[in-house]
Order: structure tokens, then sequence, then C-alpha cells
């Protein structure tokens, strides 16, 4: 066809001009001199996140001319505080939704409550990943009040999930109310070491409860990576929390109905490294994260929640390519005994990875559950019989190691009986407790006590065998420390779903997002 | 900034001396407990200032095993 050369009328409703002037409004977002200070600040704005975490040219925005159901507050509410779309991810699609601070602080409304909510069911259809970049004031007044403002809220939306597709939120500044759900309700959380998410904000808890705190202490990076362990990583800058979320979603796949996508495999650590880092002395420690780093793909591991429950390490890795979840004792910490945190962390890490598909490892180098008056006040029981039957009910690949010790419940826990194969290395041991306890329990002696003490404890430590554990067939092998990396990888080939094209039953996936 | 023991326990060693830079992880004072040697280690990286436990000195989880100034 060739151009029309007559003069055409104008557009009966919008010029091309009067199209470009909005949407100029709309990423304005809060105004220059708000985006100046957040510049300033060395804090990225809610469209900068967005290019951070998206693949360049991929972004398609939803709702950028959405504005708040008050006709009174429609100026000033461009993509009304929630920026929505859908962008790639490492070439995959994602949804996408980026809080905008600075148009009335991100608090949540009736139109920006419904622009999440289209974007986690379209999500949903579409089998893609959601990811939320958090910050908001909370709830906003005076859309949100009253019975009428309540009552909207509750048939607005839900807040609930499927875990049929990964959630990931980085909380990048200040945080309340919805902010917070979407943080604790993700597969995965970072935060900026100075944001701050909590339920309410000091304000309401100062006229609420009489309390006088401050946002760290109510919610800060150090109380959530440590004490509530509701964050999974923290980081200095924007940058480096978005980059996290791209590193985390390129281990699974975009739904649970897919098989985690395969990376380019890389040589592991030297088997010799790995027999050197084991102490055949029972008593002494090492750094359990190192025997991780050491066994899996170079630089391929992402550590989850590494400063919370510290005596289990939990951690996204690859061997020859293929995604695992490792959980691995840390002898370092607390001689690598089970605590309560420890404990929550792996079963949500084992909820994680059932939910989509990823193979579980478990490194078991531990004296046992941590037991005592504070971890039986803190009903440690209960945690440990959720974290068995989660270990019990996934239905993904899972293979054990017995590195060095293994006793008693523990040894359940970290897969004997339950793991698909078991593997136990010439350094380790099983038993209810360690020979010496073994000795003053049973015999009631102790070390120098009586002559034939030596021989009742080298009889203890004989029944604790590698060879034992192998004869009657409760360990599947026996390796050398070295082989262990060659032996996960050839099970894991093997031990691939393959009836179900990888894809597990996913049993745990309505468990509870915060244990 | 103070190095806490994760767990109760008896010190079998001191490893680190006062005016020592430590790294994060590194040992300061090594205890017996759950029939293993678990170290308390510096939280941070920094100079160790003071040790305020002995050898054989019995430590409660949480308590305070050594002071250190942040590097």
């Amino acid at each position: 066809m060739t151009a029309d050369a007559r003069p055409r009328p104008p557009s009966p409703t919008v010029t091309a001009e009067e199209f470009e002037t909005r949407r100029a409004q709309v990423h304005a977002m809060g105004g220059p001199a708000k985006l100046a200070a957040r510049r300033e600040a060395g804090i990225l704005n809610a469209r900068e996140r967005i290019d951070r975490l998206c693949d360049p040219g991929s972004w398609i925005e939803i709702g950028e001319f959405a504005w708040s159901a008050r006709e009174e507050d429609r100026g000033r509410t461009p993509a009304e505080g929630i920026v929505t779309g859908f962008g790639k991810v490492e070439g995959r699609d994602v949804a996408v939704a980026s809080f905008d601070l600075t148009v009335l602080g991100a608090s949540s409304s009736a139109t920006n409550i419904r622009k999440l909510d289209f974007l986690k069911k379209r999500a949903s259809a579409a089998g893609i990943p959601c990811a939320f970049l958090i910050e908001s004031a909370g709830a906003r007044m005076p859309d949100i009040q009253g019975a009428t403002g309540m009552g909207r809220i509750g048939l607005l939306s839900s807040m609930s999930r499927d875990r049929d597709t990964p959630w990931v939120s980085a909380v990048l500044g200040p945080c309340y109310g919805m902010g917070t759900w979407y943080a604790v309700m993700s597969d995965f959380a970072v935060m900026r070491k100075d944001a701050t998410f909590s339920v309410s904000s000091p304000k309401v808890t100062s006229v609420a409860m009489s309390q006088e705190v401050t946002p760290e202490e109510l919610g800060g990076s150090d109380l959530h990576a440590e004490t509530t362990g509701q964050v999974d990583l923290v980081t200095d800058t924007d940058e480096e929390a978005i980059d996290a979320l791209r590193r985390f979603l390129a281990y699974l796949p975009s739904n649970a109905s897919e098989a985690p996508p395969m990376g380019t495999p890389a040589p592991g650590g030297d088997p010799e490294e790995v027999e050197a880092l084991i102490p055949p002395e029972r008593h002494r420690i090492y750094d359990g994260r190192k025997l991780v780093g050491l066994l899996a793909d170079e630089g391929s591991v992402m550590p989850f929640r590494p400063r919370f429950g510290r005596t289990l390490e939990t951690a996204l890795a690859r061997i020859d390519g293929r995604t695992v979840g490792l959980v691995a004792s840390n002898p370092m910490r607390k001689g690598g005994a089970i605590d309560g945190p420890s404990c929550r962390k792996m079963t949500e890490f084992t909820v994680l990875c059932d939910s989509f598909n990823v193979p579980i490892i478990l490194l078991a180098d531990t004296p046992g559950f941590l037991v005592g008056l504070q971890a039986e006040r803190e009903g440690v029981a209960g945690e440990i019989m959720n974290n068995i039957r989660a270990l019990t009910l996934a239905t993904v690949p899972k293979l054990a190691v017995v590195v060095r010790k293994s006793y008693g419940q523990a040894y359940l826990n970290l897969g004997g009986g339950i793991a698909d194969a078991l593997a136990v290395m010439t350094t380790g041991e099983v038993g209810f407790v360690d020979p010496a306890v073994a000795v003053s329990v049973v015999h009631n002696r102790r070390r120098g006590d009586g002559e034939d003490y030596e021989t009742l404890m080298q009889d203890m430590v004989v029944s604790n065998s590698p060879w034992e554990l192998a004869g009657m067939f409760a360990a599947h092998a026996v390796i050398r420390p070295g082989e262990t990396r060659a032996w996960l990888s050839r099970m894991l080939e093997v031990m691939r779903r393959r009836p179900t094209g990888e894809v597990g039953a996913h049993r745990l996936s309505t468990w509870p997002t915060s244990l | 900034m103070e190095a806490k023991s994760e767990i109760t326990g008896r010190v079998l060693e001191v490893v680190a001396s006062p005016g020592q830079q430590l790294a994060e992880d590194d040992p300061i004072v090594v205890l017996e407990s759950m029939k293993m040697e678990i170290a308390v280690t510096a939280p941070r990286a920094g100079t160790l200032r003071e040790i305020k436990v002995g050898v054989d000195d019995l430590v409660e989880e949480d308590q305070v095993v050594a002071l250190m100034d942040p590097a």
C-alpha cells in the first residue's frame, strides 16, 4: 500500500501528543524532587529496578495508566503506585510488581490490589514466576477505612498461593502491611541491609501497644536474617538484591510442572581436597560450607538463609549442570548439632525443593539434635517431626551421605531410611549416640574408670562402623570422601523421575511459606 | 563487638591472643560440648581486645567470651 496523501481527520479521542504527555506523567512517578533524593542516596527507583531485573527490551507494562479509584487522587497516582508487567530473566518470562514509594508511599489501595491480583492470576495461568520489588507505607488512608474500605479489600483479592510458580521478593525500603505479606509468602526473600519490614509501623505500634521502637528493632535486616529467618539473603545495595533474584530464578523451573533448567556443567573441587578437609577424629570440627563448595560445580553454590540456623547449611547449587538443593551439617556451628532454627530452615528448604522438582542432597555430620531446656520449651519435638515428615513426603530424588558421625534421630532426619540412596563415607559412623556417651549409659563408665574402658569404647566404635550399616543394607554404598561428587552425580542421573518428566507430586506445595 | 558462645560447654583451649588481627570466623577459644571441640569464632573481622575466659571455665550459651574492635 502507498501512503495516503490526503490530510487525516484528527483522532476522535486521543491524539499522539496527549498519549505521550500522559505516558510522560506516569513515568515521572512521584516527581523530580523525590526521584533526585533517591538518586542521591544511591537507591534505584521503581522503574530502574525493573530495568535491572529484566533482560533489555523484554519489558511489557500492564496497567501503566491505572490510577486511584478515588477521583480526587487520579492526578497524583501514576500507575497507582505499583508498576506491574512482564519481563524476561535470562530469556524466561517473569511477572513483575515494583512498588513505587514516591507515589503515596506505594500504599495499598483498591486499584493496585487489583493490579497485583491480575498479575498473580496471569502468572499462574501462564506458568511463570512472580517477582516483587517491595517497599510500602502499608494500607492507604482513606481508601481502606471503615467497613466499606475493609469490606472492599476482602472482596478484591486473596492472600494465598498454590506454589504453582516460584515467587521471589526483594525488600528495598521501609515496608509494612501488604508489602510484608508478599515478602514472607515468597520462596526466596532478599533485603537490602538498611531496608526494614514488619507487620506494623513504629507509629502504629506506638499507638496500639504503647511501645516506642525503631523500624530496625521491628524489622531490620539483622533481625530477619538471624532471628526470625524471614529473609534468605541480605545485600548492601538494590543492584545486588535484584541480581540475587535473577540468580535464584535461574536454578528453578518457570513452574511446578517443569523440570529445572540444565545449567552449563562446571568442574567440582579436587577430590584430594575433600579427603583433606574431613578430619577422621570425630571431635574435630571443619567448615561444612567448604564441603558443599567442593562437591558442587565451581561457583554454583547459592546459600539459602546463611545467617539463620547455621548448624545446617542450605544452598541451591549445580552438580554437572543439574540443579540440586543441598542440606549439609556444619560442624563449625555448635558441632553440627541440629537446633530448632536449623530444623525449621531445612523443612522450609525441603518444601521449596519438593515444590519445584529440585533433587535434595543431604550431607550428615552431626552429634544429633540439640536438646535441653530451651529447645524443649520451644517445641523442638514438633519441629523434628515436621522435618522428617517433609523429607518423607517429598517426591523429588533424595540422596544422603553420612560424612562422619550421624547419631540418633538426626540420622533419620538427614535421610537414613528415607533417601532414595544413602552412601556412608569411610569416615562415617552411625549409632544412637557418641561412643563415649554410649559407654557411659550402657556400662556406667567414664574415661579412666576401670581397666577395660578402652575395650568397651572400642566395641562401641566398631558397632558404629560403615561396614555395619552397609552389611545390613541400610547404606547402599561405602565411598571414600573423594568419591562423593562422582557418586552424587551418577546417582542424580540414575534417580531422575523419567515417568513424569522429572516432575514430582508436590505433596508439600500447600505447606506454610513460613514455618 | 562481642564474640559469644553458641553453645554451653567447657573451655578446652584458648587459641588467639589480645591484639591479634582476626578474620570473620577465625577461632578465639575452643570449647568441649556435645563431645565435640567447638570454636567460638570472630563474628566479623577485627582486632581481639580481651578474652574473658580461661581453660576449664564453664561457658553458657550466649555468654560473651571475648571483646573485639571491628576492622
